[in-house]
């Protein structure tokens, strides 16, 4: 190689130096990199130049020339671009959210209930909320004169319509709708009760569960309560039924769940747990639907049995939220304050 | 109805070594729920809770032969002693009557049972009388009134005692009131009766007894007096029920009375009540048993196939333990075959159990549901889909969360001036005949005035923007029976009417509901402001509207919080929404987008709609902004065959610019 060819190659070397040296912004080093390394840059033309015929070295020597400027511009560029991001940023600022939406307690326990239900095949309802007395008493087996009309705490609207107080409307309605069984079906609306405390809103949620098919017993009652038991609650809460009363089952049962405040024992650090009664809530009425229900639903019960059982949203929220909420009517309020929490 | 008991007083009926916990938790279980057992005076007291239909269980015995019945059932011995039913009972005959019972109407009375007595003296009762009484949560009066409290605590058979001299006893007529009659009652209250209460009338025309509820002033038990007129009567029980609400007299009688107790219980009841009244009062009966009994009821025999009650109940249970129980319980058998038992009931179950469903509760109650197998059951239901209206709640709830929203739950009730309030009318309102409160008196037909209510009690609470929603139904009068229940929807922001109107377009977008059409509302009744309203149809329905609150109703309400409301009927949009998008491939050739700005008194949405019209290349027309009466849009030309020019625009943008010159 040739002192001249040495020389036009360390020209362009120094000129690349030299160049670098007075660089600010990245925009002159990707002038640079255009025009040394460019298709038609500096380098480049020394290929086309240069005798490379005959002469091996000037091409290794061309090549070396290349890698020095791409390392120099790199080296340049990394330089360049650290040292303008050296603003601060106080990461602690707080961020700026979007505004906060929220889903109703009531809503979520709603959810909760009829994703439970849905996985054990039950399909969801709407029934009135306004009703007959037949749907909603007599058809249920509550004669007219029945003094469990009076308990009810029933609101009335003209000829004998009513706000329901319960769920169980939809019994009659579904058998109704269905024809021949077999039924499997949650009702989840509205109730109504006629309560002395004028103060506060005289509503709530109720969901009410039936199904009928031939064999149905009542241990399939106490597995379909078991199983919600657990799913909603937690696995390790049981289930016991008590005897009671009501006109639209027979036999009719209390249902208890294990308290998960005392686990069951109804005893906290000596002192009796102050949400159960001995180790147990309350969580409602169920039944194997009385013969005459399903009679006066249009189907025979010589040949199909049910099971029904009607319990309320709020009340297995709140038995679930423990003593977060220390009034259902919270749940009532309209301050978002309270409401954003969820 | 609730009912306290002594320990000691039930273990004069019960024989067990069982001690009072559990005898409260095994009995808790397949009987009456007891409470609370507690400690009063170095004595258990058990708190419970009788079942409604089991009025057999509101007393000591009553409580003793379900305790018996159980405890043996779960291993632990038990016997039932001093039962009231058993042994013979007999009263003398030598007296001569000194009074006269006039029963006309037997509805009012299935058994009405009176001896009077002489010699009576009245005094304390003894101590440990005081103490049964004081710890079951009664007050003790006088020997002869507290033997009737005892009686009915013990026997649960109510009873009383009258001053026999203080009444006209040559005649005593025991009929329905008539309206307007007066009587004054023990406890010093003056009853208006309104008719059709059973009262005892005396040789006096006087109104003496408020049959079932309470006994009459007149002839009450003094120190003085010397003769006594006692009487175990069954009544009416309706007829109970209906006087003791409307006097607001819920005595334990009445609320015994309107459950049917046994009238087989009035001659034990009796016959003890001779026996307390010698020893305590030393007094002697001085008539001999007035007993109308006019319809004694035959027993009731149920045929039970035990086969059928095995499937009923999920678990086989032995025949001679089917036959334990139900004799425990008092209920006589017989067994017919392998599989079938007759089962007669006893007297005091008389109304309770009808139908073999009754006694598959009393078996498999007693057998302990406890030992009860948990099973889910298999049933074969058609598949079908989600409900329709159902499932747009659930996704409109949750697209509003998303965006900041907060759901807020209201009462469907609202008071006559909340829709007086919002110009709406009453008439077309549902009113509740029996409401307990002006607040909560009518079914809403809106959800808008109880959002507006929101936004004011949060107005200057939160800091803005408040954004809240409620999905709930409305109620509308129909010529049905019942009104028509329709879910709607209705949500309040205060951001502006653009970013709100944004909100429910893209909400409708995501239900894949697409162009609703906004037009000015027309409709001039109810509280939306007719100038600041739109009307919105999707597909020529009209789903609901988005506006202003009138400003005079705003003023009314104290509300300053400005907002923009939006109510949709959920069944309307739900009609329309699909689920089948139609997806399209996207064209492989660049758009072109041109800022137009054109001067025009138009509405906006009409500029729009005729731009789209002037060529089918433009593709999107995004309204950008206002000054004045112009207006800019960024129009974008797209084609789905070939690359655009500038040539192919430039004319398209000629035109729209020409039609609005």
């Amino acid at each position: 190689m040739s002192t001249n060819h040495k020389k036009i190659l360390n020209d362009t070397r120094k000129r690349l130096v030299q160049g670098l040296l007075s660089v600010k912004s990245i925009n002159e080093i990707d002038d640079l990199n255009t025009k040394f390394l460019g298709r038609q840059g500096e380098v480049n033309q020394l290929f086309k130049t240069l005798p490379l015929k005959g002469n091996p070295e000037i091409g290794k020597a061309i090549n070396e020339l290349k890698k020095f400027c791409f390392e120099k511009l790199s080296e340049k560029t990394s330089e360049v671009l650290n040292a303008n991001s050296k603003e601060y940023l106080d990461v602690t600022v707080p961020g700026i959210r979007p505004s906060k939406g929220s889903i109703h307690p009531i809503t979520q326990a709603i959810n909760d209930i009829e994703q439970i239900f849905d996985k054990l095949g039950f399909v969801r309802r709407r029934y009135p909320e306004v009703e007959t007395d037949w749907y909603y008493a007599e058809g249920l087996n509550i004669p007219k004169d029945h003094p469990a009309r009076d308990d009810q705490e029933t609101f009335y609207l003209d000829d004998g319509v009513v706000l329901t107080a319960h769920t169980s409307n939809g019994q009659l309605h579904e058998m109704e709708k269905v024809k021949i069984p077999p039924i499997k079906m949650i009702n989840i609306g509205k109730t109504y009760r006629r309560q002395t405390d004028a103060t506060h809103i005289p509503m709530f949620h109720q969901f009410e569960g039936l199904i009928v098919d031939k064999g149905i017993n009542i241990s399939h009652l106490i597995g379909i309560t078991d199983f919600f038991a657990k799913s909603f609650f937690g696995n390790d809460r049981v289930i016991r039924l008590r005897p009671h009363h009501f006109q639209f089952t027979e036999p009719s049962f209390e249902i208890d769940i294990s308290c998960g405040l005392c686990n069951g024992s109804g005893v906290i650090e000596g002192s009796p747990c102050k949400i159960c009664k001995s180790g147990w809530l309350e969580l409602g009425g169920a039944g194997m639907v009385h013969p005459n229900v399903l009679k006066n639903g249009g189907i025979d019960p010589d040949e199909y049995s049910g099971i029904a059982f009607g319990w309320g949203v709020e009340r297995v929220f709140m038995m679930k939220s423990g003593k977060n909420i220390p009034d259902i009517r919270l749940l009532y309020t309209d301050d978002l304050r309270f409401l954003k929490q969820f | 109805m609730d009912i306290k008991i002594t320990d000691k007083a039930l273990r004069h009926f019960l024989q067990t070594k069982a001690d009072p916990e559990t005898i409260s938790n095994k009995v808790s279980l397949c009987g009456p729920t007891f409470d609370r057992v507690h400690k009063e005076n170095g004595q258990f007291i058990y708190d419970i809770e009788i079942i409604t239909n089991r009025i057999d269980t509101a007393s000591v015995q009553g409580i003793a032969r379900e305790a018996s019945a159980i405890l043996n059932q779960q291993g632990i011995t038990a016997k039932l002693t001093n039962d009231p039913y058993r042994g013979n009972i007999s009263f003398d005959k030598f007296f001569s009557k000194t009074f006269a019972f006039d029963i006309q109407d037997k509805s009012l009375t299935p058994r009405f049972v009176a001896v009077s007595f002489e010699n009576v003296s009245v005094k304390d009762s003894p101590d440990n009388t005081k103490e049964l009484l004081q710890l079951c949560g009664e007050r003790p009066i006088n020997n002869i009134v507290d033997i009737t409290n005892e009686l009915t605590l013990l026997y649960g058979m109510p009873c009383h005692a009258f001053d026999l001299d203080k009444l006209a006893p040559q005649k005593l007529t025991l009929r329905q009131s008539k309206k307007g009659e007066i009587i004054k009652t023990l406890d010093n209250q003056i009853c208006n009766l309104k008719g059709g209460d059973i009262i005892i009338e005396d040789g006096a025309n006087r109104i003496v007894d408020l049959s079932g509820v309470m006994g009459g002033a007149v002839a009450e038990i003094d120190a003085h007096t010397k003769n006594i007129l006692f009487i175990v009567p069954v009544y009416n029980p309706q007829k109970v029920r209906k006087t003791s609400l409307y006097l607001q007299k819920r005595t334990i009688a009445s609320q015994i009375y309107e459950k049917q107790p046994d009238p087989e219980m009035c001659l034990p009841t009796l016959s003890k009540a001779i026996q307390l009244l010698k020893e305590r009062s030393q007094a002697r009966p001085s008539s001999s048993v007035f007993d109308f009994y006019p319809a004694k009821e035959s027993s009731k025999t149920i045929s039970l196939d035990t086969n059928w009650l095995n499937t009923y109940v999920g678990i086989e249970i032995p025949n001679d333990q089917i036959i334990s129980i139900l004799d425990s319980l008092g209920f006589k058998t017989k067994t017919e075959n392998n599989s079938k038992i007759s089962c007669t009931v006893p007297s005091w179950r008389h109304h309770d159990i009808n139908i073999k469903e009754d006694l598959v509760e009393e078996i498999s109650r007693i057998y302990g549901y406890f030992k009860l197998p948990s099973i889910l059951p298999y049933v074969n239901l058609k598949p079908e889909a989600k409900d329709s209206i159902l499932s747009t709640e659930s996704k409109i709830k949750y697209y509003l969360f998303g965006k900041g929203f907060n759901e807020v739950f209201n009462s469907s009730l609202i008071s006559r001036n909340l829709i007086e309030t919002y110009e709406l009318d009453t008439k077309k309102h549902l009113k509740l005949t029996n409401a307990l409160s002006k607040d909560y008196e009518y079914l809403r037909t809106s959800l808008v005035p109880s959002i507006t209510q929101n936004i004011k009690n949060n107005q200057g609470k939160v800091l803005e923007p408040i954004n809240i929603f409620e999905i709930a139904n409305t109620y509308h009068i129909s010529n049905k029976k019942t009104p028509d229940e329709i879910s709607h929807l209705v949500f309040a922001s205060t951001q502006d009417y653009r970013h709100t109107k944004g909100i429910l377009e893209s909400m409708l977008e995501n239900l894949f509901i697409d162009n609703p059409i906004f037009v000015s509302t027309k409709n001039k009744d109810g509280f939306f402001s007719e100038n600041t309203t739109a009307d919105i149809f999707v597909k020529n329905e009209f789903i609901g509207r988005i506006g202003n609150i009138k400003p005079n109703i705003l003023r009314n309400m104290n509300i300053s919080t400005k907002f923009v409301l939006v109510e949709i009927s959920v069944p309307a949009i739900t009609k329309n929404t699909s689920n089948n998008r139609i997806i399209s491939p996207l064209s492989e050739y660049p758009e072109i987008s041109e800022c137009i700005t054109i001067n025009s008194n138009k509405k906006i949405g009409e500029i729009i709609d005729t731009i789209f019209s002037m060529s089918n290349l433009i593709n999107k027309v995004q309204y950008q902004e206002t000054y004045e009466s112009n207006h800019t849009f960024k129009v974008s030309f797209l084609s789905t065959k070939e690359n655009l020019t500038q040539k192919q625009v430039d004319p398209i943008k000629e035109k729209i610019l020409k039609i609005f010159s």
